[in-house]
């Protein structure tokens, strides 16, 4: 297969991704769009197929870290934007499960939502996720410790939309 | 190297085991231990369940942004044609500002008064100018060969010549770049050749303005240039090289031969 043509297959899930990282349908295109023109650009350096798609998923990393560091400076970006949600065309989730896991994901720290986007929706290896985010493989195992634990207790009821989890 | 895999196989079971075995990545030879260890800490078991749990409910809660048609604004064809069109930009608007301080820098003729060069001179001019402002600073590359027939189908639809890419490769000149360039009478094409031991020439074509539609074949001499400048029912031609090459003259012989008639 071609690397263009594997580029093009990786698009939904990079959408997914996106999408699940920033919430906002138009803002995750946006992070997609510049990810293509990028990997576009540089598409005749990567040497082996397999390669293909860990790379894509760094460009979308780096670009989504600049951009989250842009809108840090702004400094005016509320944390949970109610018009984003509004203008999110997305299904209503059909369990309790996946309507409360969604609402963990967003309050979960970036951080820690990317790693385990990467794992358990891209089924992508530690390895692999270490050298996406950039950071060691422990740092990757404790961010999923605290991520999964997170989410558990939004699948599990323990939480309320307005009340923090007591430990 | 038995040993290690016992031990290794044989050491308590930690979180980076759990998350292994949710996720299908744990060793063969580590799996009897960890169920073991499930069996007998139903905490753990029910954290792991969980965690199975949270990563299908989050899978099924994301899956229908995968399946949705892709917007026409993230169209791989689409983002190549804008791309081209990107990297066109920059080349035209150097070789516009290059020639612009070619002319300026001029000087002879510009003290005679505001009046242009005309005829086969501003082709000898424009080829000069082109061949020092491209041929010293373009990177080798793989001719675009959409850029190359937009070139060709605007020189046949500005001129009415029948003409082609040249091909020079029989006398080892490799084509290595194709582009539109702004001269002060109108647009003209350039193509840049590689050839033995690092040389380079340049191709200049320019439809005639007013004067000199038909020239004879002559060699011109430019600040740091050598070549030949002809013009043919229209159309202008320059090819230029940084330094006297005996076979410019031939390769001059065979583009006029090439590059056609009318149609």
């Amino acid at each position: 297969m071609s690397a263009l043509a594997t580029l093009e297959e990786n698009i939904p899930s990079l959408r997914r991704y996106a999408w699940s990282l920033v919430r906002n349908a138009n803002d995750a295109d946006d992070l997609v769009q510049e990810c293509l023109v990028r990997a576009l650009d540089r598409l005749g350096t990567v040497r082996e197929e397999g390669q293909l798609r860990p790379w894509l998923f760094t460009i979308m990393h780096n670009l989504h870290v600049n951009r989250w560091r842009r809108a840090k400076i702004r400094a005016e970006i509320p944390a949970a934007d109610a018009d984003a949600e509004v203008s999110m065309p997305a299904p209503q989730p059909a369990s309790l499960e996946m309507r409360e896991v969604l609402r963990g994901l967003r309050e979960l720290p970036v951080d820690q939502r990317q790693v385990i986007l990467l794992v358990a929706v891209e089924g992508f290896e530690y390895s692999e996720v270490a050298k996406i985010l950039g950071i060691p493989i422990g740092t990757v195992m404790s961010r999923l410790s605290r991520a999964r634990d997170r989410l558990r207790d939004f699948v599990e009821g323990r939480t309320q939309p307005v009340l923090q989890r007591v430990k | 190297m038995k040993e290690n895999n016992e031990e290794k196989n044989d050491g308590p079971v930690t979180d980076d085991d759990l998350h292994a075995y949710v996720d299908g990545f744990l060793d063969a030879g580590r799996r009897p231990l960890v169920e073991r260890h499930l069996a007998a800490h139903p905490e753990a078991a029910a954290r792991v369940v969980a965690w199975g749990v949270v990563g299908a409910s989050l899978r099924k809660a994301t899956s229908w942004k995968a399946r949705e048609p892709i917007p026409a604004r993230l169209d791989l064809g689409r983002l190549l044609a804008e791309r081209r069109a990107r990297r066109w930009q920059p080349m035209r608007v150097a070789a516009a500002i290059l020639l612009a301080l070619a002319v300026g820098a001029g000087g002879g003729w510009m003290a005679r008064g505001p009046s242009l060069p005309d005829g086969i001179t501003s082709i000898a001019m424009e080829a000069s100018a082109v061949h020092r402002a491209f041929a010293a600073n373009i990177a080798a590359s793989a001719p675009d060969t959409i850029a190359q027939s937009q070139l060709t189908n605007w020189l046949i639809a500005k001129t009415g010549h029948k003409v082609a890419s040249p091909d020079l490769s029989r006398s080892g000149f490799r084509l290595v770049n194709a582009q539109l360039v702004a001269t002060m009478q109108g647009p003209a094409c350039m193509y840049l050749f590689d050839g033995p031991q690092g040389l380079r020439i340049t191709l200049f074509m320019r439809p005639m303005e007013r004067r000199d539609m038909n020239a004879p074949m002559r060699p011109m001499h430019g600040k740091d240039t050598v070549g030949y400048v002809w013009a043919r029912d229209g159309l202008g031609f320059g090819l230029v090289a940084s330094e006297p090459l005996g076979t410019l003259h031939t390769l001059a012989n065979q583009i006029r031969s090439e590059m056609g008639p009318p149609i």
